[in-house]
């Protein structure tokens, strides 16, 4: 009995076990038809494998694909992310600290006033300048309190000043249209 | 040896092994040499992102053939080109893949020619089969790996696959002479 074709298959492509394989073999030696067909197999599949597209056709991008990936994630990836994360960190804490130098800073005058002592306990050099003889009151006899809006717009106004008054809560009308397109 | 797909020596590696292997089964899904660099980035790139470890070298394979050949399937399906198929790889210009071809191997040309078209007019679950044994050079096991199907399985599949191949390409050499 001649051999399976499945199984000439399996042996043509080295994936017969023992003991199919020594049987394979044992039967080859003196069939010539299932030799034939081994050969013709054989010849199918170089056939086959001769259809493969050509190596160096189609690893043309190869190295620069890679190049591209190896931007993406092994140098660009870990740099930048390591500069911004440095960024984003260090950004607000210096802002934080600024902020929190202004605060302590005016907090001194709101809480304890600017008396020339005091002022000499937070700023020396210029409580020196700023005491009670040297410091006039320009604003004691009429402060912009005594004056209407309409007045102070005036007065601007022929000053040469253009101003923009706005209510808050309240959009001009053109504004608030091209935001809703 | 483990492979860790974040580790650069370890990507390069893997990329320089299997870069030319993934283009070559992509390719024979797709029929488009920019489309199957595209798809084949696609793997590599998932293949890092995924950030995994493997146990060899031979299982990053694995994987990677497996994502390569399913992003190929994608974009076959989505792109509804799977009927025309066997007109593409007509179309497909021999020319610009074989253009180094000489005269003296015009007919080799037309061999490949006659072959892609046999095999891309084979059943989805044949085709990947015999593409994977005979471009990839596989072996049965490997196979059943990337395709999540048996070893008995491979062996039915690549005997069924070479059988409609050598009806379909001696029934042209009947139809040519």
């Amino acid at each position: 009995m001649c051999i399976d074709a499945q199984m000439l298959s399996a042996y043509l492509d080295g994936e017969l076990k023992e003991p199919y394989r020594t049987q394979v073999e044992e039967h080859l030696e003196y069939c010539s038809a299932c030799r034939h067909h081994l050969e013709d197999m054989k010849a199918l599949d170089e056939r086959i494998s001769g259809a493969a597209y050509p190596q160096e056709e189609l690893t043309r991008k190869k190295d620069q694909i890679f190049q591209l990936l190896d931007k993406k994630y092994f140098q660009e990836g870990k740099k930048v992310s390591f500069i911004r994360r440095r960024l984003e960190v260090s950004v607000p804490a210096f802002m934080t600290a600024a902020a929190a130098v202004v605060f302590i800073f005016i907090g001194g005058f709101m809480f304890f006033g600017t008396s020339a002592e005091q002022t000499g306990d937070i700023l020396p050099s210029f409580a020196v300048q700023a005491d009670g003889s040297n410091v006039r009151y320009v604003a004691n006899e009429a402060s912009l309190d005594s004056f209407t809006l309409e007045e102070i717009l005036h007065y601007l106004d022929s000053k040469g000043y253009n101003v923009d008054i706005s209510i808050k809560g309240l959009q001009p009308l053109e504004q608030a249209i091209s935001e809703a397109e | 040896m483990e492979i860790k797909s974040t580790d650069r020596d370890d990507f390069r590696r893997v990329y320089d092994a299997n870069y030319g292997l993934l283009v070559q089964v992509v390719m024979h899904i797709v029929y488009n040499l920019e489309i199957a660099e595209d798809l084949t980035q696609e793997a590599f790139e998932r293949f890092y992102v995924k950030n995994m470890t493997f146990p060899s070298e031979d299982d990053a394979r694995y994987w990677l053939l497996h994502v390569a050949k399913n992003l190929a399937l994608n974009h076959i399906r989505r792109n509804k080109r799977e009927i025309e198929m066997v007109e593409k790889v007509k179309r497909m210009p021999s020319v610009a893949i074989d253009s180094r071809d000489g005269a003296k191997e015009a007919i080799e040309a037309e061999n490949r020619e006659e072959v892609r078209k046999a095999i891309a007019a084979l059943p989805e679950n044949l085709r990947l089969v015999i593409q994977l044994k005979e471009f990839s050079g596989l072996d049965y096991k490997s196979i059943s790996k990337v395709l999540g199907i048996s070893e008995t399985n491979v062996k039915v599949r690549v005997f069924r696959a070479r059988k409609k191949l050598e009806e379909a390409l001696s029934m042209e050499e009947r139809d040519v002479y």
